[in-house]
């Protein structure tokens, strides 16, 4: 179970675990709905509309569009698959007696962990397409903007819990919350 | 406040008025479409087309418009002062009443335009911890100087008025600092952004510039006369332009400046020339300070200072009110540096200077208190700049320069072969330059962070004003074992940096930063962990 442990030099230092509990599920289903909407589905009606185009009407373009439309539809392609499942890795969240810890990204990830006693707002959000999943977004925002954290994917039901939780928690340990 | 007597029996406290002299400044938007009004009949010679006109006259009803609002702005404003708090009274259509406690305002500035100035009349603005955008700020245009000095007085009041020990006066204008003006940006920028928004101006007003004949006859005479004579001439004028007016827009924004602490817990910062300024910041807003030293400034021995502090406004006003010296000697901006934190400035040096590539561990100690050792970061992120580099620079430079060559003119493949060798060696010198800047350690109740090559910016923050902590990574940068920290923070540019450090001490030196934050979220290998 422990990974590889670094190169031990003197003391061994401490690892940042990642946060204990993965989002939804189905969360993997919005993200593919939204690549669909926003990246991949725009790209690949326009590889195939130039196909059709091109197919039926300019036969002699084919040889040039063709390695076009490949790198249209690839990258289209590889976003569309890839991306819903390797977000679905890194997404997790936890809260902790102290402090609030997600991690968030794909390609680019990022972990951030916020203490309780910074904690000013705690937001639920529901779009119309995560909405159509039963999914819900959290967003616990601190005095700073580079301090905010963002749960997204986590279910109807766990977003509220865990959006109760947090108030009161924070509510629980008096800061001055800047 | 007074617990015991009554003897402020609470009276309607009366409402203030905005000084009536603001009435000519609003009317001084005006001027604007009286002038391009002007303008144009000089530039055509009286002959104004219908296009024209239709701009103008939109000029006019727009400016028309701002001066009305401004007018009924001013009848409908009203403030008072009352025991707990600061409460303004305005609003077009809706009515408006906006108080904020005393006790939560924290930065009071003054600001005056040549307008203002002319009628002796300057803008108050009052400035709280909130964050929001325009939320957290009260502003009154506009009241005479003396009485927005003696409100500003009120305002503050709260805070303890004894003087701070010793001078309170850190740093004052000096002449000889203009010769640091040209080396910043708007040396070159500043031409730019002059010529373009005259351009769009003439354009806006019907001129067009390509058909006047003086300009016409110049480009030709430009084309036809000896180039490698004239470019490196337009060049030149062009550096001495931007001179002219960096030196000038330097004056303009610190003429006068004087830095002081007001009071033991409020640092004022005055200057301008035409628009004078003056920024207040209390003390407890003051987290941290950040010596800026652009690459040219650099080279001519100088640097800037910021302030990160809470409570001047969104990031565009924070630009403008945080800067604490302007470019200045490099010796001069670690004392005001110093100065302002109330504590000598840790001009860093690296644990193991010399042996440059070896991390150090993150936390090390030095002996002597003004000069911390910061740990330096590994190796990979030097390959990392170099890599950038070649990447983005070196590598689409070179193969456009090569395509066109093939494609057009076989000359352009001798560009790219130049434009190769001599982006690769600049490409190279930036990345070690950038590479040997990085560095990061805590130093007293401060977090010493050091990076950037085209400007390299030393930032020294408060441990406690951490509020967050962001571990950002790409398979790239854990590939090479790296990862950047942020530090969040109410205060200044929010969030601030330190790029690729070790990925295997970045949680050891996050939680021994600022404590507290990250501890229950860390693995102790060889340690039980726990379940």
């Amino acid at each position: 179970m422990p990974p590889a442990v670094p190169p031990a030099t003197g003391p061994a230092l401490p690892l940042l675990r990642p946060p204990r509990h993965r989002v939804d599920p189905r969360a993997r289903r919005w993200w593919t709905a939204q690549a669909l909407l926003t990246l991949s589905g725009p790209l690949l009606l326009t590889a195939l509309a130039l196909t059709l185009c091109s197919v039926l009407f300019f036969p002699g373009a084919l040889p040039w569009l063709g390695p076009l439309l490949v790198v249209l539809v690839l990258p289209a392609l590889a976003y569309l698959l890839v991306m819903p499942r390797w977000r679905y890795t890194v997404h997790a969240w936890e809260l902790g007696d102290l402090a609030v810890y997600a991690s968030a990204g794909w390609f680019r990830q990022r972990r951030r962990i916020a203490p309780l006693s910074r904690v000013q707002t705690v937001d639920t959000l529901r779009g119309p397409l995560q909405r159509r999943y039963g999914l819900a977004t959290v967003t616990v925002t601190t005095a700073s903007t580079a301090g905010d954290i963002t749960i997204a994917g986590l279910s109807d039901t766990d977003a509220e819990a865990l959006s109760r939780r947090i108030s009161k928690a924070a509510q629980d340990i008096r800061g001055d919350a800047t | 406040m007074s617990g015991t007597a009554p003897s402020t029996p609470a009276p309607a406290v009366p409402w203030r008025r905005l000084d009536p002299r603001t009435l000519l400044v609003h009317c001084g938007w005006l001027a604007a479409p009286l002038g391009s009004l002007g303008l144009t009949a000089l530039a055509t010679g009286g002959r104004i087309t219908t296009g024209a006109w239709i701009t103008l006259a939109a000029v006019a009803v727009s400016f028309a418009v701002v001066t009305a609002l401004g007018l009924i702005r001013w009848a409908r404003t009203a403030f008072r002062v009352t025991d707990e708090s600061f409460e303004v009274r305005s609003g077009l259509l809706t009515r408006r009443l906006r108080s904020v406690p005393l006790h939560r305002i924290r930065t009071v500035d003054l600001t005056a335009t040549p307008q203002h100035r002319l009628l002796g009349v300057t803008v108050l603005r009052a400035g709280t911890a909130s964050p929001s955008e325009s939320g957290g700020a009260l502003s009154l245009e506009a009241l005479t100087v003396a009485a927005a000095r003696r409100l500003r007085a009120e305002l503050l009041a709260r805070a303890d008025t004894e003087a701070a020990a010793g001078d309170p006066v850190l740093a004052r204008f000096s002449l000889r600092w203009l010769r640091y003006a040209p080396l910043t940006f708007w040396v070159v920028g500043g031409v730019f952004v002059a010529v373009g928004t005259v351009y769009r101006v003439l354009d806006g007003i019907g001129i067009e510039p390509w058909k006047l004949g003086f300009v016409r006859r110049a480009a030709q005479e430009f084309g036809s006369s000896l180039l490698w004579l004239t470019i490196p001439a337009a060049l030149l004028a062009v550096l001495a332009a931007g001179a002219i007016g960096a030196t000038a827009l330097y004056t303009e924004n610190w003429w006068n400046y004087r830095l002081e602490w007001a009071d033991s817990r409020t640092l004022r910062i005055r200057r301008g020339l035409f628009t004078t300024r003056a920024v207040t910041i209390e003390r407890a807003r003051l987290r941290g300070v950040l010596l800026r030293e652009p690459l040219l400034l650099r080279a001519g021995g100088g640097a800037l200072v910021r302030a990160v502090a809470g409570g001047l406004g969104n990031r565009e006003e924070n630009r403008k009110r945080s800067a604490v010296l302007p470019p200045a000697p490099r010796p001069l901006a670690l004392r005001v540096a110093g100065g302002t934190l109330r504590s000598p400035f840790p001009d860093a040096e690296f644990a193991d200077a010399g042996v440059p590539g070896r991390p150090a561990p993150s936390a090390v100690g030095s002996d002597r208190p003004d000069r911390p050792a910061l740990a330096r970061h590994p190796r990979a992120a030097l390959r990392r700049r170099r890599l950038r580099g070649l990447l983005w620079v070196v590598l689409p430079g070179t193969l456009a320069f090569a395509g066109c060559g093939l494609a057009f003119a076989p000359v352009l493949l001798h560009a790219a072969w130049i434009f190769a060798v001599v982006a690769t060696s600049a490409v190279l010198w930036l990345a070690r330059d950038a590479y040997r800047t990085l560095g990061h350690g805590v130093h007293g109740r401060h977090l010493v962070v050091r990076s950037g090559t085209f400007s390299r910016d030393t930032l020294v923050l408060e441990r406690d004003a951490i509020a967050a902590w962001t571990f950002t990574s790409t398979p790239v940068t854990r590939r090479a074992g790296l990862v950047t920290l942020t530090a969040a923070v109410a205060a200044g540019e929010m969030g601030y940096r330190i790029p690729d450090l070790a990925a295997a001490d970045a949680p050891a030196f996050a939680a021994d930063a600022a404590p507290g934050i990250i501890d229950a979220f860390l693995l102790h290998p060889g340690r039980a962990t726990e379940g």
